[in-house]
C-alpha cells in the first residue's frame, strides 16, 4: 500500500501536466446508510469541521487526486440519540475518532457543467484502523457560483474494516453487513 | 431437592420455547416495538449469548425453590394456583426491578413495561408447570 501510494505521489511530481486545486467547503456532507432484520437506519455527518485542498492533475492514464477529507465520527447522526451512539460505538469512535477517505484517481478529467456527469475514481476509505481501496461512482457538475459538487457513492460492508455489525438480544435483532456510503463534497477550485 | 430440579427443568424447557418463540415472532411481526434495543446499552457482540439463552432456566430453577417453599400459601386449582404464583412474583420481584432499571437507565416507558409483562407471563407459564408437576 505504501509503495503504491508512493508511486502515485512519485507520478504527480514529476508529471508535467497542469495541476488543478480544489478546497473542499465546510457545507460538504457524508451519509451512511443501513439496514437491521426489523428497520432502516440513516446516519450523517451534516457538515464538514474542516477545509482540506484536493490536488487534481492529467496523466496519460487518467487523472491523479490527492488529498484526503477526515470526518468525525462524533459527528454522525442518525436522527435518534440511541441509535447514534450504537453507530458510534459499532465504529469504535474512542480508539479511532476519524474515517478518512484518501482521493487517489478520476477516470477522467470532469467535465465542469451544470449537467451533472458521471465519472468513476479510486478512494481509500480508513475506517475503524483499516483501510480499503474502493471504486466510487462520481457525478460531478458546476452551479452558478462556480462550485463544483462532487457527489460520491460507493457500497461498503462493516465485515471490509473488521468490524462486527451489531446484533442484540442474542442474535434475534441483527444489521446487516451492507452499508451505503454517500458523499457529497462541495468544492471550490483555487 | 430431586423435585425442585426436576420441575425447574421441565418448566426451564418449556420457557425457553414458549419465551424465545414467542420473542422471535413478536420481533418478526411487530418489529417496530424493538427499534429502541439498538441501544449501546445492550450487548451487541454476541459474547453473553450463551448467558441471554440460559436465562430461561436461571429463572426456572430459582422459581421452582422459591415454588417448594411457600407452595402451600397457594390453594384452589392448579391454574389459579399458577397464576397467583405468578402475580406474587411479579409483584415482590419484577416491579421493583423495572422501577429501578427506568429510574437508572436509558430506556423507554415501553421498554420496561414490556419487560414487566414479559416476565409476569414468564412466570405465570413457570407456576402452572410447578402447580401440575410439584403440586
Amino acid at each position: 500500500m505504501l509503495y503504491k501510494n508512493i508511486l502515485w505521489i512519485s507520478l504527480l511530481l514529476l508529471s508535467p501536466a497542469e495541476k488543478t486545486k480544489w478546497v473542499v467547503s465546510e457545507s460538504s456532507s457524508l451519509s451512511v446508510n443501513g439496514s437491521t432484520n426489523i428497520n432502516k437506519f440513516s446516519c450523517v455527518i451534516p457538515t464538514y469541521d474542516q477545509t482540506d485542498t484536493l490536488t487534481m492533475a492529467q496523466v496519460d492514464k487518467g487523472v491523479i487526486l490527492t488529498g484526503n477529507i477526515g470526518l468525525k465520527i462524533e459527528s454522525f447522526d442518525c436522527h435518534n440519540s440511541i441509535m447514534t451512539s450504537d453507530l458510534r460505538k459499532t465504529l469504535k469512535e474512542k480508539q479511532y475518532p476519524r474515517l478518512y477517505i484518501h482521493f487517489l484517481s478520476l477516470s477522467e478529467f470532469p467535465q465542469l457543467t451544470t449537467e451533472p456527469k458521471s465519472i468513476t475514481g479510486w478512494v481509500n476509505i480508513e475506517l475503524a484502523g483499516t483501510t480499503k481501496r474502493v471504486e466510487i461512482k462520481y457525478q460531478v457538475s458546476m452551479d452558478g457560483q462556480k462550485v463544483i459538487h462532487l457527489l460520491g457513492s460507493q457500497d461498503i460492508n462493516f465485515s471490509d474494516f473488521n468490524l462486527v455489525p451489531p446484533r442484540k438480544l442474542g442474535g434475534m435483532i441483527k444489521t446487516n453487513d451492507l452499508l451505503s456510503v454517500a458523499f457529497h463534497l462541495k468544492i471550490k477550485a483555487i | 431437592m430431586k423435585k425442585i430440579l426436576i420441575s425447574g427443568l421441565i418448566a426451564g424447557c418449556i420457557l425457553f420455547v414458549f419465551s424465545y418463540g414467542g420473542l422471535f415472532l413478536a420481533i418478526r411481526f411487530l418489529p417496530a416495538l424493538f427499534t429502541e434495543y439498538n441501544n449501546p446499552l445492550f450487548n451487541s457482540n454476541g459474547s453473553r449469548d450463551v448467558l441471554f439463552y440460559l436465562h430461561a432456566f436461571i429463572f426456572s430453577f430459582a422459581l421452582s425453590w422459591f415454588w417448594e417453599r411457600f407452595k402451600v400459601l397457594f390453594k384452589g386449582p392448579f391454574m389459579i394456583r399458577g397464576l397467583e404464583f405468578g402475580l406474587v412474583y411479579a409483584l415482590i420481584a419484577l416491579l421493583p426491578v423495572m422501577w429501578i432499571s427506568f429510574s437508572a437507565l436509558d430506556v423507554t416507558i415501553a421498554m420496561v413495561l414490556s419487560w414487566l409483562v414479559y416476565g409476569l407471563i414468564q412466570a405465570i407459564v413457570a407456576g402452572i408447570v410447578f402447580a401440575k408437576v410439584n403440586p
